[in-house]
């Protein structure tokens, strides 16, 4: 009798699984429901799928890439946003008389197992014809991956910026509208080896892939011109306490290199302090994380006089950047307006856009999205379209755009909290650095790249100064 | 009465393998491989903690390490994007992998065979971090990016494309580690280890040695846990250090709560309900303000971990068994509820 008691139990627990799998058939049914308009109105639907993080490291971002991705829509599909919140979606969205659909807002936890699970659920499962995503390195490798095998659908990474994801991976329908890790530190090397004297330097990042990107941007480019790297040092992942690395720091070097990220970077500067007495910022530069606004509302006074790069320029007072930031406000208010400039909602925007000029170029023909594909290739974003600057992709289908470097400065606004002001544009970056990474070199990590005297990239010597809002 | 040893339905288990089989034919191929493979490969890592659990009273956190072990030994063994790509023929590198794991598993229980209680507990969770650790800075082993694409045995074809081969290869692997641990169990070597779990004072002095045949159980535990590890890298197509992170160590643990920590058959059932509801709770969240949205459907499975830890401690199987003692005798005596999942009781 224990038996079919248990297995009476086992078929409700399958019963629950057939129950949630014909929900799932429902759901294709709703979708076949769609399919009865499209049937009547010949096929008037374009499926995306979002995805992006909500839990884990990067789980905060979940709203602001939402937003990017939405406020793209509702500026050139004439869709309104469902909510204050981005994730309930938006309603109305039309592009060449086709009706897109966003079949699900994906929620990954920065893990490659969870992007692929939330990938298959969103393009096998809700039927997305194209998904735009995902957040974080490793995701974007695996998401290249997946692409590569399922040919019939397209993908536009959100701001995933492992270098391999497009450079090694390469494959054709995988399209990456912003710059990789790498790429953001572009300039970095020029302006410390030729502007500040900097002939020998260290460099201090957390042991993991994206600070190695990150870190071989500087090192490709600094050591090309001439620049010497004396010592690479690592702080293991998660590490809280700082102070044995920096004691590590050489002090025969010009300067250091700083690839700690997130909260890290917080400990790490007041550790800093505490130890060597004050943050000699004219010393020192740092990647993406130096300008996050959280970041600066913590430490941001210590870290007055850095340098560091990205993509964006806050303080821009371009009229296609004020325009974006006041139609984010718009639509989702002061608070995701201010994170406008992040690279996280504005790569997610650029893929939005990208994705609307796509769409357009083959006139909403999803059929055959070879078409679409060989389109999205050759798509151009300027104006409005890239606020920022420029994007146009390489045959990797990886973007080559403008990167600005900026300065932490004093307040400016009042607020008490320290700020940026953009000093220079880095012209037309593209991921290779004039051919030193390839898709056959060993990827970064520890201690690649080497540290060698070679042709530099193209940009060196080309870098344009900018001056905003003075 | 939640005999561990309790008897296992043969008509009852023909049945649900039988509907497994069929369950391609039925359920669309994302259902088969995201749902149901999904399901069978964490049954098995979870059957591995419940094996331990219910037998041997050591509720092991470094399943997930050692099935970490496996897999990053499996794809680094074989043609991959990443890691060693040492270009070993697919069932070679199974192989091996198993043994690795193995191997790091006996290493594991030697050390932690001692101790019991919290201190297992934590031992083994160090384990885990540590393999996890070890994995995220040997970038030489896990990659850039993790190892993707490694080369899979051709039984299992394209999962990508058709996941039915690499279904049925998870399921007969299920059923034979369930076949395999419900023998074991029976066998003296089991019912000396559940001896050892109640009562290791007086099986010390009866002769046995205690503190080996909790490594010899530790170990048996490794290897499915490396079965699992290796299915896990055929089921994704990569594996990375978030892989095999201490949020995956704590699914395990949720997924064999929820199954219930007493009987075997509870590592599937709670891997498919978990599996279930982590993919269709992100549609069905309700949203409630700024509280509650699609974003927090984590939230929907702790409440139901909460609801089933609440009303049964023995999980789902548990709370079944609870139930048709309830029904089907009416109640039982006060006490007797009460005691069910207790393992002492389990082991009478």
């Amino acid at each position: 009798m224990k038996g079919i008691r248990l297995l009476a139990l086992i078929g409700a627990v399958l019963a629950l699984g057939l129950v949630a799998g014909c929900g799932d058939d429902d759901d294709g049914g709703g979708g076949g429901g769609g399919g009865d308009q499209a049937a009547e109105g010949g096929g008037d639907t374009i499926k995306v799928g979002f995805l992006s993080d909500c839990e884990g490291a990067f789980g905060s971002f979940f709203e602001p890439t939402a937003s990017g991705f939405n406020q793209a829509l509702i500026d050139k599909a004439g869709a309104k946003p469902a909510s204050k919140k981005p994730s309930e979606g938006v309603t109305g969205a039309t592009v060449a008389g086709k009706q897109i659909q966003i079949v699900g807002y994906g929620c990954s936890d920065g893990t490659a197992d969870k992007a692929i699970e939330e990938t298959r659920r969103l393009v096998e499962q809700e039927g997305a014809d194209i998904l735009v995503g995902p957040l974080s390195g490793d995701e974007g490798i695996a998401v290249a991956n997946y692409a590569k095998d399922h040919p019939d659908k397209t993908f536009i990474n959100g701001i995933a910026g492992a270098q391999d994801a497009t450079l090694k991976v390469q494959a054709p329908n995988f399209f990456r509208y912003h710059p990789d890790g790498a790429q953001w530190s572009a300039g970095l090397g020029d302006y410390a080896y030729n502007e500040l004297g900097w002939k020998r330097a260290a460099i201090i990042g957390d042991d993991y892939s994206f600070p190695y990107t990150s870190l071989a941007g500087f090192v490709a480019e600094y050591c090309a011109i001439g620049g010497k790297i004396t010592k690479r040092i690592w702080a293991p992942l998660g590490e809280k306490d700082y102070s044995s690395y920096i004691s590590q720091i050489p002090d025969d070097v010009d300067g250091l290199y700083v690839g700690i990220g997130g909260s890290g970077l917080i400990n790490f500067v007041k550790q800093y302090k505490q130890q060597r007495g004050e943050v000699d910022t004219d010393r020192m530069m740092g990647n993406v994380f130096w300008d996050d606004p959280l970041v600066l509302k913590e430490v941001g006074n210590d870290l007055v006089g850095g340098t560091t790069s990205a993509m964006t320029a806050a303080d821009s007072d371009d009229p296609d950047v004020t325009a974006y930031i006041d139609r984010l406000r718009k639509s989702y208010g002061k608070e995701l307006a201010g994170l406008g400039p992040s690279v996280f909602t504005y790569g997610y925007y650029t893929a939005g856009q990208a994705l609307i000029k796509g769409l357009e170029a083959v006139n909403g023909d999803i059929s055959d999205q070879k078409k679409l594909q060989a389109a999205l290739a050759k798509v151009r974003l300027s104006g409005d379209e890239a606020p920022y600057g420029d994007v146009r992709l390489d045959e990797n289908h990886q973007a080559i755009s403008d990167v600005f470097l900026k300065r932490i400065v004093k307040d400016k606004t009042g607020d008490g909290v320290a700020d940026v002001a953009t000093f220079r544009r880095i012209p037309e970056v593209n991921q290779t650095f004039g051919g030193f990474f390839t898709a056959e070199a060993p990827p970064p990590d520890r201690n690649n790249p080497t540290c060698e005297k070679r042709q530099p990239p193209p940009w060196v010597g080309k870098a344009e100064e900018v001056s905003f809002g003075t | 009465m939640t005999a561990s040893v309790g008897r296992t339905s043969w008509p009852a288990l023909g049945v649900v393998v039988a509907a497994a089989a069929l369950a391609p034919l039925v359920f669309t191929d994302f259902f088969v491989s995201v749902i149901l493979t999904k399901s069978l490969w964490l049954g098995v890592a979870a059957a591995s903690l419940i094996f331990l659990s219910a037998y041997g009273g050591m509720v092991s956190l470094a399943q997930v390490g050692i099935y970490g072990v496996a897999g990053m030994t499996f794809a680094n063994l074989v043609v991959a994007d990443g890691g060693a790509a040492a270009a070993w023929s697919p069932w070679i590198a199974t192989i091996a992998a198993i043994v690795v794991a193995v191997a790091v598993g006996l290493f594991f229980g030697v050390i932690a065979a001692r101790s019991v209680g919290i201190y297992f507990l934590m031992i083994t969770l160090a384990f885990s971090v540590l393999v996890y650790y070890f994995f995220s800075q040997v970038t030489q082993l896990s990659g850039f990016g993790g190892v993707n694409n490694p080369d899979l045995p051709s039984l299992v074809g394209q999962p990508g494309q058709d996941p039915a081969p690499l279904y049925y290869t998870t399921l007969v692997v299920a059923v034979l580690v369930f076949l395999g641990l419900r023998y074991v169990s029976r066998a003296p070597f089991g019912l000396a280890l559940q001896g050892l779990r109640d009562e290791p004072a007086r099986m010390r002095a009866l002769g046995f040695n205690v503190t080996r045949h909790r490594i010899l159980a530790f170990t048996l535990a490794a290897f499915i846990a490396a079965v699992a590890g290796v299915l896990s890298v055929w089921y994704n197509g990569r594996i990375a250090p978030g892989s095999i992170n201490l949020a995956q160590t704590i699914d395990i643990l949720i997924i064999a709560v929820i199954g219930g920590l007493y009987r075997l058959e509870g590592a599937w059932v709670g891997a498919l309900t978990y599996a279930l509801l982590d993919n269709y709770s992100r549609e069905w969240t309700p949203t409630v303000g700024d509280v509650l949205g699609a974003e927090r459907f984590n939230t929907i499975l702790g409440v139901v971990f909460l609801i089933i830890v609440l009303l049964s401690p023995g999980g789902l199987v548990g709370l079944w068994e609870r139930v048709r003692g309830l029904g089907g005798r009416g109640p039982g005596p006060p006490g007797e509820v009460a005691r069910e999942p207790a393992p002492a009781e389990a082991a009478k």
